[in-house]
């Protein structure tokens, strides 16, 4: 006993790991240290290093717990917060947490080692492997956090990993097309992380998951609220309908990286996150129902378009789809333990099959066995299926396109007031038709124009009347001052840092 | 349409169709990976002309970069000399006249050669003048101001009339019609709408295509297939794409009615629908040969399954359906983007009649991808052409940037010649003071002397050039080994392997740790064209090249009195593979059996995971031995000897070989190899093979001489022929005595793990067992000693390593699931040696070489070594070229990264799920190659090859077209000849001066590049 609670005091470090891994490496990229088949091994061994460190934490402390019960909740500090509620850094070690943490720190560090020959010589080594670590990081985070909030961060790093990965083959637009959808239909999921965040902050002051499973404080109604928003979050990470369409365009990653992200780690973490909230699930029947319900849509929307599938990576993420679905239903209907076992099994058996799918030709010897006769003669099922029922088209009208034309909105607007305000250098007009060489653009521009034209015409005023005295002196001090004040303004970066001071004074 | 008028377009299409198969990819389904000509269908052209053929149509680069080359040289791997000869070689005149005061226009190419021709932008230079010590630099200096006093002297008078808008006009309908005439010839009308628009509708075509193309050809990977499939691809694509709304999601309501009314036939459709694209029935084939080359991958794959009907899974497929298909969407998508530039419905054939009353919207979106427009101005032009995408652009606004792109778009660019003219002056010694006395005239003749090279020129004398480095070194080794004639009086073995330029490793180390054994090699076929099926196989498999179909068949049976073992094995093995087969497919479709599958395996799926990913080799051998000890071992047995002959197609082959034809296998192959007397006591038939672990292009490493299979079984079938007294006596009657104290044996070789499996050991007579045992002995040995040898050149692999730790290293590298280069292949193959042993024996040649054994003594008539230069010129030229063409580009001969592959249908690898077809070998393969046309040393004369090339065609094409280097090594001097198709056989006269070193390993130790020959004095220095 004394052992454990030092130790898992310590839990920090297995997100952290991974994070230092990317600092390091990220580092030695960014510094030119890391080019050449030299480097290569330092980049995969720190990383599988950090990953094999946070395993061999988890297992310790999984030992000590067997021996004398799991440590729970552990709080280890302030973040921040004000009077109605507080953010901490807390942890949770409960079975659930060790259980899945230990499980995926055990596929991560298997596949980083994987990854170090398999990516040996690519262009992109070192950006794989930073990328990888920053998921390995964030996904732990998620799984032992104690409270929302830092599960949320952990939720977001493995979005941006996501996007980094599926993104790898940049010059390729299929690939950042699709890193880009399945970044923008997975924010869907994060609105519903949030707005429930917030709501806990409102109604509960705290985020923690204890305080959260003890939600019988408020109403049902606030507490349906509560629950749906982690349900979105869940059913998009877990590319549930109506958010299935992003997984299945996420195949354009790495191997090794499909098989961690969507084979075999981060597709379960909305199965996490609702097995966490099971206390504050069960109050509410009729959210039960409707996992169950999205779970069974799903899982025929997955089985029928794995039927038709040709190409061995999008065959097995249909398959992951569907056993994951089935998982939402084993949720919904209660039987949460045969859903953590199902995923902890899954996750085991999915790794392996997707790291062998370029093995394909030799491990298959025939077809797989048609389905039903009244299926397979159907022209409209069929064309459905292989359509995956026009799901991604849809989300791309209603989620991808809105986005796009927001941020051009945007852009519209900066190129067309911004731009003109702040002024471009290089583009300045002359302001007084007889003084030629005065010149300026932008709003700052014009002031700066306009104060220095009035500190002429003083000094002008000055040296006329003063002729000879300690002003002019003075003046001429000041002056050479304000000219070099000038000078530097009018190089844009001063500009720039002008506009930014005068933006933090308002605000 | 009448039925005369169709019965010659249908003989046209299908004679188009034909002609397809020249320019598409011709890889088969990626199981059958053998290696080909990339080009194979130019092969009808010289080498350079088919390359620039190739390059024009494809769009692919053929040769390496120049700046690459440019890195040969600095790094010694092409000298000056090398350089200074291929400018000899490629034929350019008068090399030696002084052009320019001292300088010969040898000198100012090789100048010219060495400085290269990318010219900075214009903006680049003036960045580089600012910032950079070129500022300083007096004679670019100089150069500048004189071409930049010329220019101004040349420009003036155009300026005044350009501002005007009918000059503009004028100038638009230049260009388009420059644009449009490539329509049908290098372009399609997608091309000339994503020049314009900056949107590809390829893309969106791909992306409806490939899934119901990938679905049509797949070939086991779907469980539901399109109900209408049997009806070809055409009826099956417009059964589903008639009930899709994905057309209506994308904004395309009509096109669903269109497709449903379309004529059943789908020539009917194509024939309506090419005339809407291009009125000129001319240009039709140019039009479809460019949709085609469009999705390389996918319409080589369905013109493949089109042409080789038997080889699929019945399917129907041809290749009008696609592209009807293909045409159709071409023209239903380039509508819509039509509608959506020009506002309203329109067909590309009005389009030139659009732009002309709108010139000034046509030069900015021509003006977009203007080499040399200035960054502010293209970023406008970009902003523009964006705009308009998602909404109304004022035609003012076109015109505002019109006016000031226009001026730019017609003034000449002279910038580049003073960077030119500075860089050739520094190249050729001359100082600022010779410089500023050279004549306007002079500086003429020197920038047109140096631009007298075409690109396409210049990249071939580079290749000439590091080709003859290369070649001079083989040449000057094999003149040096000459007179070291090492082959043992009285051999204590004979082991015969396949020509692969990775056996030569092999063989070097064999004869190194054994001098005594003598070796030889051949096409791994060893003369045994055959089926073959094994105990455990399903069906039966040619071990033979590609091009000749075997008629008989061999099985493999289990021995006499086994069969209780063979039964309950057979059905151990059956239930094993079953599982196996339910554990990865029924945990993907099944919806019952699925997840319960999942459940049992996932525990096991990751402790192996774990195992496999700590230690590969131990997890390999251990599950093979637990296969083993489950299945059962059986002894087995050949089924070898037909009792009479009878009459046997491809088809229904003829079960064995009977007594004559084996006679006669073993008696040609003997005599081809030149062994036909001084029989050592073993003789050992070494096939090879090549295992590897997740690895989608497995057969690319196997054995090409049979169809990228193991060879093993062609070695064991061989083996045991000969061991036969009925054939033994057959072959004293040929004249070809195989005495008795001589036994063969067979063992196949896998040269991924170099490990050795030994084939029917427990038949060797007791009387060979102690020569048996000292040849296993020294072929295990070898065998280690090459597996060190091999980790020179992979990172990942110890620094010289001891013998066994690389064996174990290459035994984990062959069982790692993570390892994308379980062995590199051919990769650095360079040269092919047909010859005596003698020639080469004693000569560290780094597993470049193809070693062909041929004696020349008993062949004047040169039959037999027509015979081998048949079989294996194409053979060698296939691998080579094919490893020459994914080299130098492989984005488009190649497959790309293995790293984001993903198996299509069981047939091919796209990138990620959603790409064209990958052909061609994966980078992994091919990044240390050195890209090389073979190069053919036969050890004969001039004349008899000459007389052999006369009268065989498939060598003409070959080597006069220069897909091959020939040369000729005397069988009795040291002498050799280099066959050049313009100048007849031309001796070579080199230094013959070789590094010496003892052993192997003591030249190659801690070196991981390539390597240039060396003596091997091995006992000589004890002497």
């Amino acid at each position: 006993m004394s052992l454990l609670l030092p130790l898992a005091d310590l839990v920090w470090l297995v997100p952290v790991l991974p994070l230092a891994a990317v600092v390091i490496n990220g580092a030695r990229v960014l510094l030119g240290r890391a080019t050449g088949d030299a480097a290569e091994p330092l980049t995969a061994r720190l990383a599988s290093l950090a990953a094999f460190g946070g395993l061999a934490q988890l297992l310790a402390i999984d030992g000590l717990a067997l021996l004398h019960g799991a440590p729970g909740h552990r709080r280890l500090a302030h973040w921040f917060g004000n009077g109605n509620w507080e953010a901490t850094f807390s942890f949770m070690l409960d079975p659930l947490s060790l259980t899945l943490g230990t499980l995926t720190a055990l596929i991560g560090w298997l596949v980083m080692r994987f990854s170090a020959n398999y990516l040996h010589r690519e262009a992109g080594f070192h950006r794989f492997f930073i990328a990888l670590s920053f998921f390995l990081a964030g996904i732990q985070l998620v799984l032992l956090a104690g409270n929302g909030l830092l599960a949320f961060v952990g939720w977001e790093m493995c979005g941006v990993s996501s996007f980094l990965l599926i993104g790898y083959a940049w010059h390729r637009p299929v690939a950042t097309g699709n890193a880009l959808f399945a970044f923008v239909t997975n924010r869907g999921g994060d609105a519903g992380f949030l707005l429930a965040l917030g709501l806990a902050a409102t109604w509960l002051g705290s985020f923690e998951w204890t305080a959260l499973s003890k939600a019988s404080q408020i109403s049902v109604v606030n507490d349906r609220l509560l629950v749906i928003g982690f349900v979105v979050a869940a059913l998009a990470k877990s590319a549930q309908l109506p958010f299935t369409a992003w997984i299945t365009k996420a195949l354009e990653g790495p191997t090794p990286s499909s098989a961690i992200f969507y084979g075999a780690v981060m597709v379960h973490a909305g199965v996490y996150l609702l097995l966490r909230l099971e206390p504050l699930l069960v109050q509410v029947p009729d959210v039960m129902i409707g996992l169950v319900v999205a779970g069974a849509l799903t899982a025929i929307y997955a089985w029928l378009c794995g039927l038709v599938q040709t190409d061995v990576k999008s065959a097995l993420i249909f398959a992951t789809v569907f056993q994951v679905s089935l998982m939402f239903v084993s949720i919904g209907l209660g039987y949460t333990t045969l859903a953590l076992v199902h995923l902890c099994l899954h996750a085991g058996w999915r790794v392996w099959q997707f790291l062998l799918a370029p093995s394909w030709l030799v491990i298959t010897r025939e077809r797989p066995p048609p389905p039903p006769a009244w299926l397979r003669s159907n022209q409209l099922l069929y064309t459905v299926a292989l359509q995956r029922f026009w799901l991604d088209k849809l989300s791309h009208t209603l989620l991808v396109e809105p986005t796009q034309s927001f941020a051009r909105d945007v852009r519209a607007l900066e190129e067309h007031f911004i731009d003109h305000a702040i002024g471009q250098p290089g583009q300045g007009k002359p302001i007084h038709a007889d003084r030629p060489l005065i010149l300026a653009d932008g709003l700052p521009g014009h002031l700066l124009a306009s104060l220095s034209d009035v500190l002429q015409h003083i000094e002008y005023r000055l040296q006329l009347r003063g002729k000879g005295g300690t002003a002019e002196k003075l003046m001429h001090r000041a002056g050479a001052y304000l000219r070099t004040l000038e000078n530097l303004l009018e190089q844009p970066r001063y500009l720039m840092m002008a506009v930014m001071a005068t933006f933090v004074v308002i605000l | 349409m009448s039925a005369e008028h169709e019965q010659p377009i249908r003989e046209r299409l299908a004679h188009w169709v034909e002609h397809l198969t020249h320019v598409l990819p011709a890889q088969a389904p990626i199981r059958d990976f053998v290696h080909h000509n990339t080009l194979h269908g130019f092969q009808h052209l010289p080498f350079t002309e088919a390359l620039a053929a190739a390059q024009a149509l494809t769009g692919a680069t053929t040769y390496w970069p120049e700046s690459r080359f440019r890195d040969c040289l600095a790094s010694g791997r092409i000298s000056v000399d090398d350089l200074s000869a291929a400018l000899l070689d490629h034929g350019v005149a008068d090399l030696d006249r002084p052009l320019l005061r001292a300088f010969s226009r040898r000198d100012i190419l090789l100048a010219s050669l060495m400085v290269g021709v990318e010219v900075p932008e214009a903006s680049r230079q003036g960045w580089l003048q600012r910032e950079t010590p070129l500022g300083d630099d007096l004679i670019f200096a100089h150069f500048f101001r004189l071409t930049a006093e010329a220019a101004v002297a040349s420009r003036g008078p155009e300026e005044n009339a350009e501002n005007s808008a009918s000059a503009w006009q004028q100038q638009a309908l230049t260009r388009w019609e420059a644009l449009r005439a490539r329509v049908g010839k290098t372009w399609t009308w997608r091309s000339l709408l994503e020049h314009l628009s900056d949107e590809d509708v390829l893309e969106r075509v791909r992306s409806i295509l490939q899934r119901h193309l990938a679905a049509h050809l797949d070939l086991g990977v779907a469980a539901w297939r399109n109900p209408a499939q049997g009806q070809g691809f055409f009826a099956a694509w417009r059964a589903s794409a008639g009930l899709d709304l994905a057309w209506e999601m994308d904004e395309l309501p009509n096109v669903r009615d269109e497709i449903l009314h379309l004529p059943p036939s789908p020539i009917d459709v194509l024939l309506e629908e090419l005339p809407r694209l291009l009125p000129d029935e001319g240009q039709w084939y140019g039009y479809l040969e460019r949709l085609s080359l469009e999705i390389p991958g996918w319409s080589g794959m369905f013109l493949w399954r089109d042409r080789n009907p038997g080889r699929g899974d019945g399917t129907p497929v041809a290749m009008l359906d696609y592209l009807t298909v293909r045409v159709l969407l071409e023209r239903l998508l380039t509508d819509d983007l039509l509608r959506r530039l020009t506002g309203g419905p329109m067909s590309v054939n009005d389009l030139g009649d659009y732009y002309a009353t709108h010139p000034a919207e046509f030069l900015v979106r021509d003006a977009l991808r203007l080499p040399g427009l200035p960054e502010d101005l293209q970023s406008r032009a970009a902003h523009l052409v964006d705009l308009s995408r998602n909404g109304h652009v004022d035609a003012d606004a076109w015109r505002h940037l019109a006016a000031a792109i226009a001026p730019l778009t017609t003034s000449s660019r002279a910038s580049g010649t003073a960077w030119q003219l500075a860089a050739l002056s520094r190249q050729l010694g001359l100082t600022l003071a010779d410089v500023e006395t050279l004549s306007a005239d002079e500086l003429a003749v020197l920038g047109d002397c140096a631009n007298t090279l075409l690109p396409l020129q210049r990249s071939q004398i580079w290749l000439l050039a590091y080709e003859r480095h290369c070649r001079e070194q083989l040449f000057s080794a094999l003149t040096a080994n000459h007179s070291r004639q090492r082959t043992p009086a009285t051999p204590s073995a004979q082991v015969v392997m396949c020509m692969d330029d990775r056996e030569e490793g092999t063989r070097r180390h064999l004869e190194e740790i054994a001098p005594a054994v003598a070796t030889y090699g051949a096409a791994g076929f060893f003369g045994v064209p055959i089926y073959w099926q094994g105990l455990d196989d399903p069906g039966k498999t040619a071990l033979c090249p590609v091009v000749v179909q075997p008629t008989q068949l061999v099985r493999e049976w289990g021995a006499v009195g086994t069969e209780l073992i063979q039964g309950r094995h057979a059905a151990r093995r059956e239930r094993r593979l079953q599982w196996r087969e339910r554990f990865y497919q029924a945990t993907r479709r099944r919806s019952v059996a699925g997840p319960v599958l999942t459940a049992l395996g996932g525990l096991p799926a990751l402790t192996a995971l774990a195992a496999v990913t700590l230690a590969p080799g131990w997890f390999g051998e251990t599950a093979r031995r637990w296969r083993e000890k489950y299945d059962g071992r059986v002894a087995t047995r050949l089924g070898l000897t037909a009792d009479r002959a009878s009459p046997a197609t491809p088809d229904e082959p003829q079960l064995g070989l009977t007594d004559g034809e084996q006679v006669a296998c073993v008696d040609a192959f003997l005599r081809m190899i030149g062994l036909t007397s001084n029989f050592a006591p073993l003789v050992l038939m070494f096939g090879h093979g090549s295992g590897s672990q997740n690895n989608p292009h497995l057969s690319a490493y196997d054995c090409g001489a049979c169809s990228g299979k193991h060879g093993g079984p062609n070695a064991r079938v061989f083996a045991a022929m000969a061991n036969r007294p009925e054939v033994r006596a057959g072959l004293a009657a040929g004249g070809l005595i195989i005495p008795d104290s001589c036994w063969f044996i067979a063992a196949e070789h896998n040269t991924c793990d170099d490990g050795v499996a030994w084939y029917d050991l427990e038949a060797v007579p007791e009387s060979f067992q102690p020569a048996l045992d000292t040849l296993l002995g020294q072929i295990g040995e070898a065998c280690r000693a090459h597996a060190v040898e091999r980790c020179r050149r992979l990172a990942s692999a110890p620094v010289r390593p001891l013998p066994w730790k690389a064996r174990q290293h290459m035994l984990g590298r062959a069982n790692d699931i993570s390892q994308a280069r379980p062995e590199l292949g051919h990769a650095t193959n360079a040269a092919a040696f047909i010859g005596r042993r003698d020639i080469s024996r004693g000569l560290f040649l780094d597993r470049r070489v193809f070693l062909i054994s041929y004696d020349p003594a008993g062949d004047d008539d040169g039959r037999i070594v027509e015979g081998i230069l048949l079989a294996a010129g194409p053979v060698g030229a296939g691998i080579a070229l094919e490893y020459y063409f994914s080299t130098v580009d492989n984005e488009r001969f190649g497959c790309g990264s293995k790293i984001t592959h993903n198996i299509t249908g069981l047939f091919g690898v796209m990138e990620g799920a959603d790409s064209d077809l990958r052909t061609g070998l994966p980078w992994q393969m091919v990044e240390i190659h050195e890209p090389m046309r073979l190069l053919v040393v036969v050890e004969q004369t001039p004349e008899v090859l000459t007389a052999i090339l006369k009268r065989q065609p498939p060598l003409q094409e070959l080597i006069n077209n220069e897909w091959i280097v020939l040369a000729a090594k005397s069988p009795s001097t040291a002498a050799i000849e280099l066959f050049c198709t313009r100048r007849g056989w031309l001796p070579w006269s080199g230094k013959a001066v070789l590094p010496q070193v003892g052993r192997s390993v003591d030249w190659f130790a801690g070196e991981s590049e390539a390597l240039a020959p060396a003596l091997l004095l091995g006992d000589e220095r004890a002497d």
